[in-house]
């Protein structure tokens, strides 16, 4: 009641409260609820009070294939899906503040083209199980490829242009041989491009867990120096006039959100989108711009992405959609309206 | 844990129980609900007689006719549509994304799996035609398949080979990538002795398939061209600079049926034939 009552007279003023704890239970449960839909619906039926049966552990679940299916399939894919929304999307808006750029996004610096790379090495390479191997190479690819721009740029980040600019420099160069393989090796065409526009099928435990531990560990630190990340909106004296050493600050941020980002790409590929709508939908809604409310996009990006995932898996059912295609169909649109709105407003 | 592990306990029981007084039957049962996400082993199911036991094969699986063609796809396979025809086999292309992990996610939910290796060459299809016999309890009758695909293959060898090599091309698609005499496309063509003008452009790393440029074609000038890319035969005599090739000039051009050159079954056979004729047919 009380916090209410705080809001309207924020609101008054034209600011709102630094962290709006509404916005994060709703995400929150909008993460819940999206969750129960994507492992309610599929190709097969299953029965939703069973489904609950099940995951509390009581009797009268579901048995036998119908119990492999929720467990084995669903599940996993869901929690895959969640992680790496919430990753892709607190990692875009870590980006965002340390390089001042409202359109930066996890993939900036080469992580992506540098994990795309990777994988497609994996792939032209490998004989036999390709998918095995995929995972770790588009993640040294990616992780490599981040390094190589902080190298390159020398100053690290005593211009964040520099950085952003080798950034875009050694995507493109890990692009090029990517490209130049992929037509050496014609076969690789399709595994690489269904790769490319990210694809959950057939996550399993395996995958969730590992990738869940890089993911938490990465999103932990990056929630936890959320508060001083508002100060890189700042000029760098004034952030020192606050204690904060600026560098250090960023170098901190773009290490966990490169962890997260690499991890999330080679757990399911490219999917794009995810770093630039969700944190801006995030503060469009709270009509924030700070770092102190990455709990609420780590959630609204998981939540997104479970979401488009139901979509990548029902929509043409018992084909698969890209999710990459998705994220993009349905963001895209959705970002400007909020854009536009916020304009207005 | 333990309540799952007390139910998984009961269910192999009752499976247990239920098994017990057949199994000597079971060792023996032929699968009865078959899927197949491959369109040649869609053709060896059918040939082989084991159609009656296909329940549903991918949406490129066109032949034969009446073969149950559904959505399912058989390069990203969705488990979960697979398991809802309640299969008891799926053939399953190795070549399928993440194909091992969706063969464990089936193995899971205790549906046998056919891995399909694409075979290299003609023995590997016969190999291929036969494991396909066994696994649906056909086994005989894909003996008789394969000595009848190999009794016509060796006629059609025999009406078209070439007393001297004859320069061929086969155009896989209309950017002129082609197969050379390692691919199995490449070793129809050359046991009727003719000469392949891929194998030279080939490199360790174009795995057979590579790509040529027009003027590496005119170069070579093959004398007969097979288009295995369904183009129309004049829109390929029409493009720039290939009316001097020997194979245009002569109207030596022949646009193989749609899918016969990529499916490795009992039309194997078509196209030998087919090979045959273009080749009797030629000056």
């Amino acid at each position: 009641m009380r916090g209410e009552k705080q809001e309207d007279s924020a609101q008054i003023q034209g600011i709102s409260p630094i962290w709006n704890w509404r916005t994060t239970f709703i995400c929150a449960a909008l993460l819940l609820l999206v969750g129960l839909l994507a492992i309610s619906f599929g190709p097969i039926h299953l029965h939703f009070g069973e489904i609950i049966k099940t995951l509390l552990g009581m009797h009268g679940g579901l048995s036998g294939q119908d119990r492999t299916v929720l467990i084995d399939l669903r599940l996993p894919r869901a929690l895959l899906a969640a992680l790496v929304g919430a990753a892709l999307a607190t990692s875009g808006a870590v980006y965002q503040s340390v390089f001042r750029n409202p359109l930066a996004d996890p993939y900036l610096l080469g992580a992506a083209s540098g994990a795309g790379l990777g994988a497609t090495i994996a792939i032209t390479n490998a004989h036999g199980d390709v998918y095995s191997l995929l995972p770790i190479f588009s993640f040294i690819g990616g992780t490599l490829a981040v390094l190589t721009s902080f190298f390159i740029s020398g100053k690290f980040f005593a211009e964040p242009q520099s950085l952003l600019l080798s950034g875009i420099a050694v995507g493109s160069f890990a692009t090029a041989i990517q490209t130049y393989l992929q037509q050496r090796h014609s076969s690789s065409l399709r595994p690489v491009y269904s790769w490319i526009l990210g694809e959950l099928t057939v996550a399993n435990w395996q995958i969730v867990t590992w990738s869940s531990i890089y993911i938490l560990l990465s999103l932990g630190v990056l929630i936890s120096i959320s508060k001083q990340l508002d100060g890189l909106m700042l000029s760098d004296e004034e952030s020192f006039s606050l204690g904060i050493n600026p560098n250090r600050l960023r170098m901190i941020a773009v290490a966990a959100a490169t962890l997260a980002t690499a991890t999330a790409v080679s757990a399911s590929g490219l999917i794009g989108f995810v770093g630039i709508v969700v944190p801006h939908l995030v503060r469009g809604i709270t009509h924030r711009v700070t770092n102190r409310n990455l709990l609420t996009v780590a959630l609204a990006g998981a939540a997104f992405l479970v979401l488009a995932d139901l979509g990548a898996r029902t929509l043409l059912s018992p084909a698969e959609l890209p999710i990459g295609v998705i994220t993009a169909f349905v963001g895209a649109p959705f970002f400007l309206v909020v854009l536009r709105r916020r304009r207005t407003v | 844990m333990q309540k799952r592990s007390s139910v998984v306990l009961i269910a192999i029981t009752a499976i247990g129980a239920a098994l017990t007084p057949s199994i000597s039957h079971a060792a023996t049962t032929s699968p009865r609900r078959i899927i197949s996400l491959s369109p040649s082993a869609t053709e060896d199911l059918f040939a082989i007689g084991a159609g009656k036991q296909v329940v549903a094969v991918d949406n490129l699986s066109n032949y034969p006719a009446n073969a149950p063609i559904t959505k399912l796809d058989a390069f990203t396979p969705n488990v979960e549509a697979i398991a809802k025809y309640k299969p008891d086999l799926v053939v399953l292309q190795s070549s399928a994304t993440k194909a091992v992990a969706v063969k464990a996610a089936l193995e899971k939910l205790k549906i046998k799996v056919f891995f399909e290796v694409t075979p290299s060459d003609i023995n590997g299809a016969y190999t291929e035609i036969q494991a396909l016999g066994t696994a649906t309890g056909k086994g005989v009758q894909a003996t008789k398949v394969i000595t009848a695909m190999k009794t016509a293959i060796a006629q059609a060898i025999t009406s078209g080979k070439r007393s001297n090599p004859t320069a061929i091309f086969h155009e896989v698609d209309s950017t002129l990538y082609s197969a050379t005499s390692k691919t199995f496309i490449g070793h129809v063509y050359s046991d009727f002795n003719t000469l392949n003008i891929a194998d030279a452009a080939d490199t360790a790393d174009s795995f057979g398939y590579p790509q040529l440029t027009n003027e590496y074609l005119l170069k070579a000038n093959p004398q007969v061209i097979f288009l295995g890319d369904e183009q129309k035969i004049s829109q390929v005599a029409s493009r720039a600079g290939w009316s001097r090739i020997e194979a245009v000039a002569k109207k030596q051009i022949f646009a193989l049926p749609a899918d016969i050159p990529s499916r490795w079954g009992p039309r194997l056979v078509d196209f030998y034939q087919f090979v045959a004729k273009s080749l009797m047919s030629i000056k």
